[in-house]
């Protein structure tokens, strides 16, 4: 298998889902020419031109009601917003329209629409350019929401998305895009709403998505040298949400951490705990704990900023607490 | 004002017990002190005393005798003279109260709904208000029985505050640990919580398990306990009373360090002594002691030169009663009983043979009380009628010893020269090896050896 970067992998679904499906086109701001302010359409403007890679003003709500449009005429229009946190300048149409549509029509119109944007605390980015909200989208019916942690992870579900009739959110953190990994060759897609077991252990079940995957990963070590197996679950969607296989790893384990960089409240912790009690009460050996970055506005400076996000010290420690428990 | 009738609560970690019957037919009138009805609790059926006094009513929906109910359903009502019972009087929401205690298997929900109902449609100074006020305090604090004692153990079932006391001071478990203690059929309550605060874990109950089972002995049993259930057969399903002995044994088998030792004894001297009673005749007024009579006298005797068989193992030392109470293994219908004869020390045999024939018959009736069954020193087990010779009793907690008496069975035995045919009996004593060593229980057992091969000064006062 080769060895890419995640940016790259996305690059290269995109791309190959371009090249299958003419209805396909981009649209944001200097995604054209200049490739993206991430990288995420670098090359495609001379492989697909200015028609299918097409630069926008400053206009969240006007584009994306646009795309919105382009969506129930039959194509399928990717927007990609960049920051993830300018998408919740086109909130009124996402959610009224793009979220509602297929309801709205009884299902006549389709809603084929790829919204993508990159989130995540990091670099100093500070408050205006570290938002992640997915708990949020996952909270309104419509849309898919993706958070993928893994080059291979991210290429297959953008695939999967561009093959989707649903509006899908595809938030990918900004912190891992320069992660490499295997990619499978040809063609690979990965089905929404299946939770990968990224490392499986057996005294605590830890849920985490993207950043956080590495971060927990990294906490693992020290912990397996203490005797304390870790078995770490990431959903990859937030929308629909994999709460068979979370269980299934509480049913073994008995014990449930959820690490979110997102905050707690009415977060994606709470819906995962509270849909494991629900079903999974009597697996439960412990309380389910979560650990999530600091309920604050993002800070600019480095120190501070560190300070907000859940650290692998920080989640090999809330790890040992839940073992006490 | 209706006073309800509630299941009291026989003992400390009783759940719900088997209301057998009413003593008093529906419409007797009641004195406080009268037997009322009969609970099977954990271990015996029970006589149930009132404190309040009324007119006996029963509403449609009551327990059927047999039923099983939980501590505090209400049975009935003991009304004031003249006062109708509120399922009488009301008689379009009376279906809704039952409603509620009809599905009184569960025990704060339905009578909460019960006591709800009644408050709810109380009429204007009508009599139906007294139920709604104690309905309100069942639901509430799960105080149960305060208006019935059990016989002699009145303080401790009439303090409604003590128990509140002892729920809040309750030990915690996780729900997955509560599930394999279930499954498992172990008593959770006895186990000490390695988590925060207490908690008690998987871990803990799974430890306390592997302690009382040994691995050794699963792997024997060639397949788990899951596949058992897939074979032809019939399901029974565990009786309080079996319940209990099952939690008794596996805590004695897990907790003691037993040692059984086995000796022969001459009782060709204790046969022909037992014979002479025999001879005299078997009365009312003269009983002819059994063996187990003889033997739990001697015992005694024994037990009185060696005091540390008599003793008991507490956490905090190790109690040494002045008391020798003796209890007896009685086989009945629910299961093994274990009445205790007391003060065997200074009963005559026939005293001891009247009393243990009392106790034994109460026990195959199902109605020994607590008070019969708590506070032995020590225990005898006969199984000679079964033609056993020598077994391993398992110790009654928190007692350190007991005696398994055998078969008296004739046998060639050598006396001088002689070869002779002599009554012999074994012996077989198990004693916890934490409360007392192998010799000074050997020492134990030498003595009531002799002293069954030379009774009769032990015997006759």
């Amino acid at each position: 298998m080769r060895e890419m970067t995640y940016m790259k992998a996305t690059l290269e679904g995109l791309s190959e889902e371009m090249a299958k499906n003419p209805a396909i086109f981009v649209f944001g701001e200097g995604v054209g020419k200049r490739g993206g302010n991430f990288n995420t359409t670098v090359g495609l403007y001379d492989l697909y031109g200015p028609e299918r890679l097409c630069d926008t003003p400053i206009s969240e709500r006007g584009f994306v009601g646009l795309a919105c449009g382009a969506a129930m005429t039959g194509t399928r229009p990717v927007v990609d917003f960049m920051f993830g946190d300018f998408i919740l300048d086109s909130l009124g149409e996402l959610i009224n329209q793009v979220a509602k549509m297929q309801y709205m029509s009884s299902g006549r119109l389709k809603m084929p629409l790829l919204l993508r944007g990159c989130i995540g605390i990091g670099h100093s980015a500070a408050t205006h350019h570290s938002g992640s909200f997915y708990p949020m989208y996952a909270h309104f019916p419509g849309f898919r929401v993706v958070v993928p942690s893994t080059p291979a992870d991210a290429k297959g579900l953008l695939k999967t998305a561009l093959n989707s009739f649903d509006p899908v959110m595809f938030l990918e953190h900004k912190e891992i895009l320069s992660v490499k990994g295997p990619v499978p060759d040809g063609e690979h897609f990965v089905e929404f709403g299946k939770a990968a077991v990224v490392r499986p252990g057996g005294d605590v079940t830890v849920v985490a998505l993207a950043l956080m995957v590495h971060k927990v990963l990294a906490a693992c070590e020290p912990l397996a040298a203490e005797g304390i197996s870790v078995e770490l679950i990431d959903p990859r969607t937030v929308a629909p949400l994999d709460i068979d296989t979370i269980l299934e790893s509480v049913r073994k384990t008995g014990r449930l951490l959820i690490v979110d960089e997102t905050f707690a409240p009415c977060g994606i912790g709470a819906e995962i705990a509270a849909q494991v009690i629900d079903r999974g009460f009597d697996e439960l050996d412990a309380p389910i704990r979560r650990l999530n970055g600091v309920h604050t506005p993002t800070p600019y400076s480095p120190p501070l900023e560190a300070a907000v996000v859940p650290s692998a010290d920080a989640i090999a420690g809330a790890i040992r607490e839940l073992m006490a428990e | 004002m209706a006073v309800p009738i509630k299941v009291p609560r026989l003992g400390w970690t009783m759940e719900e017990g088997v209301f057998v019957e009413w003593l008093k037919p529906e419409g007797a009138t009641i004195a406080p002190g009268d037997q009322l009805f009969v609970l099977e609790g954990e271990k015996a059926a029970q006589e149930i005393e009132s404190i309040d006094g009324g007119t006996l009513r029963l509403p449609p929906d009551a327990p059927r005798p047999g039923q099983t109910v939980p501590v505090g359903a209400v049975l009935g009502y003991l009304l004031e003279p003249g006062e109708s019972p509120s399922w009488e009087t009301e008689p379009a929401s009376g279906g809704q109260a039952s409603g509620g205690q009809a599905s009184g298997g569960q025990a704060s929900g339905g009578q909460a709904s019960g006591g709800q109902a009644s408050g709810g449609r109380k009429p204007p100074g009508g009599s139906a208000s007294g139920t709604s006020v104690s309905g309100g305090s069942v639901s509430g604090g799960s105080v149960l029985g305060n208006e019935f004692a059990v016989e002699g153990r009145k303080s401790e079932v009439g303090n409604p505050r003590a128990a509140v006391t002892d729920r809040g001071a309750r030990t915690t478990i996780s729900p997955r640990a509560r599930r394999l203690a279930a499954e498992l059929g172990v008593d959770w309550k006895a186990i000490t919580g390695t988590g925060r605060t207490g908690r008690i874990r998987e871990r803990d109950v799974r430890a306390h398990t592997d302690h009382r089972v040994g691995a050794a002995h699963e792997t024997a049993l060639g397949s788990p306990p899951g596949e058992a259930r897939s074979t032809p057969g019939r399901l029974v399903p565990l009786s309080a009373a079996r319940r209990t002995i099952a939690q008794r044994m596996s805590a004695s088998a897990g907790t003691v360090a037993a040692v059984t030792l086995t000796s022969k004894a001459d009782a060709t001297n204790l046969v022909s002594f037992r014979n002479q009673f025999k001879a005299a005749g078997d009365s009312p007024d003269s009983l002819v002691p059994s063996f187990t009579d003889l033997i739990v006298k001697l015992a005694a005797t024994a037990l009185k030169q060696h005091p540390t068989l008599n003793a008991s193992w507490r956490d905090d030392g190790i109690f040494f009663s002045e008391a020798i109470d003796i209890g007896i293994a009685v086989d009945s219908d629910a299961g093994l009983l274990a009445p205790v004869v007391r003060d065997v020390a200074s009963l005559g045999l026939r005293q001891l043979a009247a009393e243990t024939r009392r106790l034994v018959e109460r026990a195959r009736a199902r109605r020994l009380t607590a008070d019969e069954l708590q506070g032995g020193t020590f225990t005898v087990t006969n199984l000679g009628m079964y033609g056993v010779d020598a077994f391993t009793p398992i110790v009654n907690l928190p007692q350190c010893a007991i005696l398994g008496v055998g078969r008296i069975v004739r046998e060639p035995a050598v006396v001088g020269d002689q070869i002779v045919p002599r009554e012999v009996l074994t012996l077989s004593l198990t004693f916890d090896h934490r409360v007392v060593d192998g010799a000074p229980a050997a020492r134990f057992l030498d003595a009531l050896r002799q002293a069954i091969e030379q009774p009769a000064p032990w015997l006759v006062p």
